[in-house]
C-alpha cells in the first residue's frame, strides 16, 4: 500500500517534469546521440550518412592544421577573457557594494551590455569602434597615436573580441553583488577591531566568503567562452578571416557543417569540444576543494 | 498527497499517463520521413483554396530585394492562381541558410545559385526541368550557350537569370586627375602592374588595384591554356607550377606598391557595395563581374568604365557566361508552377524592365534589345563591354568553367592563402604549395561525396 502510494506520487512528479523531460529527450539528448552517430559517418547534409568509423577523428587529430589552430585560438581567448571579465565584474561589484544611492540604476546600466552583448547589433557597433577610422583611433589620434585597424589585422582582431567579452561582465557582476550582500557585516567589524586594513579584509574575508560565487562564475564563464561564436562571426568576416584570426572553434565547426557540406566532421569536432569543456569543468571542480570555502565549514 | 481527494488522485493518474504518452510520442514525431516534415513545417508550399503557394529565395542587397519583390507581384497578377513568397539573405549567409533548409527538407521551391550549381547538382537536390521545356518553360529565345551552362549530366538544373563577363573596372576620373592615359583593351599584365604602380605613386591615398589573385586565378589559367576544374575528366585542371607565376606576379606588384594593403582589403572588401574603395575614390582598378558596374556607379560621382582583362598568351580568357540562375528544389510539390515562374523570369518583357541588369544582362535577345533602348549610361557601358567580349570570343574562344566541387571550402582556402602571403606569414612558394595540397584534398573529398 505504501509503495503503491509512493509510485503514484512519483508519477505525479514525472507528470510535472514532463515539459522539461520532453525538452531534454527531444531537444538535447536525442540530437546529442544523433550527432555522436553522425560523427562516425561521412555526411554531406544532402545525401544519407555513410558509416566510416573513427575516420573523422583520425583526420582531425592527424591532418587538420585548422583544427589545431582554432583550438589554440579558442584557448587563448578563454584564458584572456575569463579572468579579465571576472576581475572587472568583481571590481565593479565591490564599488557598487558601498551602499551608494541609486544602486538599482547603476546595476542596470552595468548589466545592460550582458543583455545586448550576445546580439549581433553590439558586435556591429564594436566593428565600427575598432575599425581603422573608427572611434577608438580617432580618440587615439588626439594623443598623436596612429592606431592600426584593430579588426582587419590578424594580430589584433582577437583582442578586439576579448575586449567585447570583457565589457559583458554584467551577469557575473550581479551574481558577485548578491554574494557580497551575504557576507556578514560582523566579520568586517571584528576584523577592524583586530586592526585589519581594507586590503587584508578583502583577501581574508571578502574573497574567501565570496569563493563559492566566484566558483560558479568561473565555471559558467569558462563554458560560455569556449562556445563563443557570435563575436567571431560578426566582427570577423564570418569565414574565420582575416587569416583565420577569428577562426574560433565553434566557427570552424559551423563552417565545416553548414558551408562545407561536412556535417559528420563537424559533429566529431563538436564531441571533441564537449570533452574539452568537460575536462576543464572537472578540473575547476577538482581544484575547488582547495580554494572554495563554504560558510558552514568550520575551521578552514 | 492527502490534499487530493480520491477523485482527484484518479484524475492525477490520468493526467500523468497522458503526459507520459505525450512525452514518448513527442520525440518520435520529429523523426518522420521528409513527407511528415513537409506537412509539419507550415513553411513549405501548400495549396490553399485552389491557390498554389511557392517560396522563392535569392541573395543580395535591399535594392535587389525591392525589384525582385516587384517582379514577383507582377507574376502573381498575371497568374492569379499562384502565390509566391519571397525570402532573401545577404550573400555571405545565403548558402548556409540554403544548405540548412535543404538538409531539413524545408528548402524553397525556387532559389538562385551561382557558379556553385555543380555542388548542388551532384547531390541530387535540384529538379530536372527538362520535362517542362517547351510547355511551361520556353527556352527558344534564350542563348544556347546559357542553356547548356545549366545542363549538367544531361539534366536541365539551372536556368540562367542573367549573363555577364568579368572585366577590369577603371575609375576614369582618377586617371584624369593623375594625368594618365585611360587603359584600353589589348593591354597585358606587365602594363597592368606598371599602371597600378604609377597611379598609386601619382595620387595620394589611392591604390592602383585591389589584389585579385584568387578571383582572377581561373582567368589566368585559361589565358595559359589550363583551367580550374576539368569537368569532363573530373579532375583539377591545373598543376602547382601553373599557378605559382600568378601568385609571384601579385606578390611582386604588391611589393612595388601598386596594390591595396592586405588590411585595407580586409576592412574594405572589393565586392561589398557599402565599403568598397571603388566608391570612395580609393582604388583605381579591379576585377568585377560586369553586372556589378551599375551598382557601384550608383554610389559614386566618379566615372567608372569597363576595360577588357589584360591579355595572356592565349588571350583574355574571359567569356560571356551565366552570372546566376534559377534552380528548382527536387522535392517541390508544384513543379509546373515553378517552371511557369522561371519562364516568366527570363521571357516576360515587363519583368525584364523591372529587374533590369542587376543580375546580369537578360538571357534572351529580345529582352536585351528592350533594355538597351532606355538604358542608363552605366548600363550602356555594360552592354558595350559584353558585346566587345562576345566579339572577341568569336576569334579566341574559351570554354565556360564551373567552380570545383567543394567551392565554398576552396574559396576560403584561396582567400586565406592570399592573406598568408600578404601578411608575410608564408613565402609565396610555401603558400602556393600548401594551397595546392589543400585544393587536392578538398577536391578529392567532394568528388567522392558527390557519388
Amino acid at each position: 500500500m505504501k509503495s503503491a502510494r509512493r509510485r503514484q506520487s512519483n508519477w505525479t512528479a514525472y507528470a510535472f517534469l514532463t515539459p522539461w523531460l520532453i525538452g531534454f529527450f527531444c531537444l538535447t539528448l536525442g540530437p546529442m546521440l544523433g550527432s555522436l552517430y553522425l560523427s562516425l559517418t561521412q555526411y554531406n547534409l544532402l545525401s544519407p550518412p555513410q558509416w566510416i568509423g573513427t575516420e573523422n577523428y583520425r583526420q582531425i587529430f592527424t591532418q587538420d592544421g585548422t583544427f589545431t589552430a582554432s583550438l589554440l585560438l579558442t584557448f587563448k581567448y578563454v584564458f584572456l577573457s575569463v579572468p579579465l571579465r571576472l576581475m572587472f565584474a568583481l571590481a565593479i561589484a565591490l564599488a557598487l557594494n558601498k551602499g551608494i544611492r541609486a544602486l538599482g540604476i547603476y546595476r542596470t546600466v552595468y548589466y545592460i551590455p550582458s543583455l545586448l552583448g550576445g546580439s549581433v547589433a553590439i558586435a556591429i557597433v564594436w566593428r565600427q569602434i575598432f575599425d581603422g577610422s573608427g572611434a577608438l583611433n580617432q580618440f587615439l589620434a588626439w594623443f598623436g597615436i596612429n592606431g592600426p585597424s584593430w579588426i582587419s589585422h590578424p594580430d589584433y582582431i582577437v583582442y578586439t573580441i576579448v575586449s567585447l567579452s570583457t565589457w559583458q561582465f554584467g551577469s557575473a557582476m550581479v551574481i558577485f553583488l548578491a554574494g557580497l550582500k551575504q557576507v556578514p557585516a560582523d566579520l568586517y567589524e571584528a576584523s577592524q577591531i583586530d586592526g585589519a586594513g581594507k586590503v587584508k579584509q578583502f583577501f581574508r574575508i571578502t574573497l574567501p566568503m565570496l569563493s563559492p560565487v566566484l566558483f560558479f562564475n568561473l565555471v559558467m564563464s569558462i563554458i560560455n567562452s569556449f562556445q563563443a561564436f557570435t563575436p567571431a562571426y560578426v566582427i570577423g568576416d564570418g569565414r574565420g578571416g582575416p587569416l583565420d584570426a577569428t577562426m574560433f572553434y565553434t566557427l570552424y565547426l559551423y563552417l565545416k557543417g553548414f558551408s562545407f557540406f561536412d556535417m559528420g566532421y563537424a559533429s566529431a569536432l563538436a564531441w571533441i569540444m564537449l570533452v574539452i569543456i568537460g575536462a576543464f569543468t572537472a578540473l575547476v571542480f577538482l581544484t575547488s576543494r582547495f580554494w572554495v570555502f563554504y560558510g558552514d565549514q568550520e575551521g578552514r | 498527497m492527502s490534499m487530493f481527494s480520491k477523485k482527484g488522485k484518479r484524475w492525477m493518474t490520468g493526467l500523468s499517463a497522458l503526459t507520459v504518452t505525450l512525452l514518448l510520442s513527442a520525440c518520435s514525431g520529429g523523426s518522420g520521413g521528409p513527407a511528415a516534415q513537409q506537412a509539419g513545417g507550415g513553411e513549405t508550399s501548400e495549396t490553399t483554396g485552389g491557390q498554389t503557394e511557392l517560396r522563392m529565395m535569392w541573395w543580395g542587397d535591399q535594392k535587389r530585394a525591392d525589384t525582385t519583390n516587384q517582379a514577383i507581384k507582377l507574376f502573381e497578377q498575371k497568374n492569379p492562381d499562384i502565390k509566391v513568397m519571397g525570402e532573401f539573405a545577404p550573400s555571405t549567409g545565403y548558402f548556409d541558410k540554403l544548405n540548412t533548409q535543404l538538409a531539413s527538407g524545408t528548402a524553397p521551391d525556387v532559389f538562385f545559385l551561382g557558379g556553385n550549381v555543380t555542388d548542388y547538382a551532384s547531390k541530387g537536390v535540384l529538379l530536372d526541368l527538362t520535362p517542362y521545356v517547351g510547355n511551361e518553360l520556353k527556352l527558344e529565345q534564350m542563348d544556347q550557350s546559357l542553356v547548356e551552362y545549366g545542363t549538367l549530366g544531361g539534366k536541365l538544373v539551372n536556368v540562367s537569370a542573367g549573363a555577364n563577363a568579368r572585366g577590369i573596372v577603371v575609375n576614369k576620373t582618377l586617371f584624369e586627375k593623375a594625368g594618365m592615359p585611360i587603359p584600353e583593351d589589348g593591354w597585358n599584365w606587365d602594363d597592368y602592374a606598371r599602371i597600378s604602380k604609377e597611379l598609386s605613386d601619382k595620387l595620394d591615398g589611392v591604390a592602383g588595384t585591389y589584389n585579385f589573385t584568387f578571383d582572377g586565378m581561373d582567368i589566368f589559367l585559361k589565358q595559359n591554356g589550363k583551367q580550374l576544374y576539368d569537368m569532363e575528366n573530373e579532375a583539377l585542371g591545373f598543376e602547382e607550377a601553373d599557378i605559382l607565376p600568378w601568385y609571384q606576379y601579385w606578390d611582386e606588384t604588391t611589393q612595388n606598391g601598386g596594390v591595396v594593403s592586405p588590411e585595407m582589403q580586409v576592412s574594405n572588401p572589393p565586392n561589398d557595395t557599402a565599403k568598397t574603395l571603388l566608391i570612395t575614390s580609393g582604388v583605381g582598378m579591379t576585377l568585377i563581374p560586369s553586372n556589378q558596374l551599375a551598382a557601384f556607379q550608383n554610389l559614386t560621382e566618379d566615372e567608372l568604365i569597363l576595360v577588357q582583362v589584360p591579355r595572356g598568351p592565349k588571350g583574355t580568357g574571359v567569356v560571356f557566361e551565366s552570372s546566376q540562375g534559377l534552380s528548382a528544389y527536387a522535392k517541390t510539390e508544384h513543379p509546373e508552377a515553378v517552371a511557369k515562374l522561371i519562364d516568366f523570369w527570363i521571357n516576360d518583357a515587363d519583368a525584364a524592365k523591372i529587374l533590369g541588369s542587376d543580375r546580369g544582362v537578360p538571357v534572351t535577345a529580345a529582352n536585351r534589345e528592350l533594355l538597351q533602348k532606355d538604358a542608363s549610361p552605366a548600363d550602356l557601358i555594360v552592354y558595350d563591354y559584353t558585346s566587345r567580349v562576345s566579339e572577341a570570343a568569336e576569334k579566341e574562344n574559351f570554354v565556360v568553367s564551373y567552380n570545383i566541387p567543394g567551392g565554398a571550402e576552396f574559396t576560403k582556402l584561396g582567400e586565406t592563402t592570399v592573406q598568408e602571403i600578404g601578411f608575410g606569414r608564408k613565402s609565396v612558394e610555401q603558400a602556393v604549395s600548401d594551397f595546392y595540397k589543400g585544393a587536392q584534398q578538398i577536391f578529392a573529398k567532394n568528388k567522392t561525396s558527390a557519388q
